[in-house]
C-alpha cells in the first residue's frame, strides 16, 4: 500500500504527530526546519537502501545527502502526485544507479562490521543451527559472501532485491519508485533470487 | 508463486542478514544537519556568486559560459546559428561582388570575365558602338583600375609611344 500524502509516518527517531503534506508544503515555502523534519523522517531508510547497493557506508552517505539535496531544489516540482516519501525514494534510486554505473569499473566495496546485536537475531540463530555450510562460516565471511552475490546482480535486479527482501517494501511500492510496472517488479524480483540461489548455492542448499 | 517462494525461504533468511548491517550508534545525529548546512551553504553560494557577477560586471563572459554549462542542448543550436551565419555571409558577398561586377557590363555583350572587365578604361568604353539609349555616366566598380585617363603622349607627338621609341639599324654615313 503506498503512503498517503497527508498520512503521518513515523520513522525511526523521527519527530511524530506533524503531517508530512505539512512540513513539504513548509520546506516548498523555505522552511529549512521543516525540512530538517523530513531528513530525520526519512534518512536511515534512505541510507540504508543506498549502502545495501552500494556496499559502502562513506558512498551511501554522500549519495543519501545529495539525494536529500536534490529533493530540496527540486521541491517546486513535485506536484504531489505520489506521496514525498516515494517520491524522495525515486530520486535516491535514480542517483544510487547513476552513481553505479559510473563505478562499473572500479567494483570495490567495502566491508563494514555488522552490528553488534547480530549474533541474537533469531533469523540468523535459525540459520547457523541449522545443518548448513553457514555453520561453520563466519559472520564476516557469511556478509563477503552476501554482497559479492549482491553486487553480481544488475543494478534493477538488485534494487528490486534490496527493496522486497532486505527493507520489507511492497511491489506496489517498489513499482512507484522504480517507475515501471507490478509484472515487472514480480519477474525481476524471481529472476533475481534465481540468481542469488545459484551464486550462494553452497550456503542456501538444504541438506 | 508460493512453490517458488518456498524454494527461496533460505535465500530470504539470509538476505535478512543485511539488515543487520547498520552504521555505528550516533551515526545519523548529525546526517539532517549537515544535508541543512549544505543547501544553506549551495544557497549562499549561489547568491554570492550572483552578487559578485553583478559588482564586478567583468565575468559577463564566464557567466554566459556557465548559462550555456547548464544547458548543453543550446551549445549546439548556438554553434549552428554560428555556422549558418558564416554560410549566409560569405554567399551574400559573392552575390554582391557579382552584381557590381554586372555593372560595369555594356548590355548587349556578354558576360566578360573580372579580370577583363578590370581592363576596360575609358577609351575603350569611348570607342565602343554604344546605343543612343544607353546613358554614359561614370561606371563604379570596387575593382582596382590602374587608370581610367590617357595616357600623355611622348614630347606631344602623336601616335609616338612613351616607352619605345623607332630604332634604326642603317649604318650610319660619315
Amino acid at each position: 500500500m503506498i503512503m498517503s500524502e497527508t498520512a503521518p509516518i513515523a520513522g525511526a527517531g523521527s519527530p511524530t504527530g506533524v503531517l508530512e503534506g505539512d512540513l513539504v508544503r513548509r520546506a516548498r515555502d523555505g522552511d529549512l526546519k521543516a525540512y530538517d523534519d523530513l531528513v530525520k523522517r526519512y534518512q536511515e531508510r534512505i541510507y540504508a537502501t543506498v549502502y545495501h547497493m552500494t556496499s559502502n557506508h562513506e558512498d551511501a552517505n554522500d549519495i543519501a545527502q545529495e539525494a536529500f539535496i536534490k529533493a530540496y531544489q527540486a521541491l517546486k516540482s513535485f506536484k504531489g502526485g505520489s506521496s514525498f516519501y516515494t517520491w524522495l525514494y525515486r530520486i535516491a534510486v535514480n542517483k544510487t544507479i547513476n552513481f553505479l554505473k559510473q563505478r562499473k569499473n572500479k567494483h570495490h566495496f567495502s566491508l563494514n562490521d555488522l552490528d553488534f546485536n547480530t549474533e541474537n537475531n533469531p533469523d540468523l540463530v535459525a540459520l547457523i543451527s541449522d545443518r548448513t555450510p553457514f555453520r561453520d562460516a563466519g559472520l564476516t565471511e557469511l556478509q563477503k559472501k552476501l554482497n559479492e552475490a549482491l553486487m553480481r546482480l544488475s543494478e534493477p535486479h538488485r534494487m528490486v532485491v534490496v527493496l522486497h527482501d532486505v527493507q520489507g517494501q511492497s511491489h506496489d511500492e517498489i513499482a512507484e519508485i522504480m517507475g515501471c510496472n507490478i509484472g515487472t517488479v514480480r519477474s525481476r524480483l524471481f529472476y533475481a533470487r534465481q540468481q542469488l540461489q545459484g551464486y550462494l548455492a553452497e550456503y542456501v542448499k538444504t541438506s | 508463486m508460493n512453490e517458488k517462494d518456498q524454494n527461496f525461504d533460505r535465500l530470504k533468511r539470509l538476505l535478512k542478514l543485511k539488515q543487520q548491517e547498520v552504521p555505528p550508534p550516533g551515526y545519523f545525529n548529525h546526517f539532517s544537519s549537515d544535508v541543512i548546512a549544505r543547501i544553506r551553504a549551495g544557497e549562499a553560494g549561489g547568491n554570492q556568486a550572483f552578487a559578485g557577477r553583478a559588482q564586478t560586471g567583468a565575468s559577463w563572459f564566464a557567466g554566459f559560459m556557465g548559462f550555456f554549462e547548464t544547458r548543453p542542448g543550446l551549445v549546439g543550436g548556438f554553434a549552428t546559428s554560428l555556422c549558418l551565419l558564416l554560410v549566409f555571409g560569405v554567399f551574400f558577398a559573392e552575390r554582391s561582388e557579382q552584381a557590381s561586377d554586372n555593372m560595369l557590363m555594356i548590355p548587349g555583350t556578354s558576360a566578360l570575365p573580372a579580370a577583363s572587365a578590370v581592363a576596360l578604361n575609358s577609351s575603350t568604353l569611348a570607342s565602343a558602338a554604344l546605343p543612343a539609349s544607353v546613358p554614359t555616366g561614370i561606371v563604379a566598380s570596387t575593382n582596382p583600375v590602374t587608370s581610367l585617363q590617357p595616357v600623355a603622349t611622348l614630347f606631344g607627338q602623336p601616335g609616338a609611344s612613351p616607352l619605345f621609341q623607332p630604332a634604326s639599324f642603317a649604318p650610319a654615313t660619315q
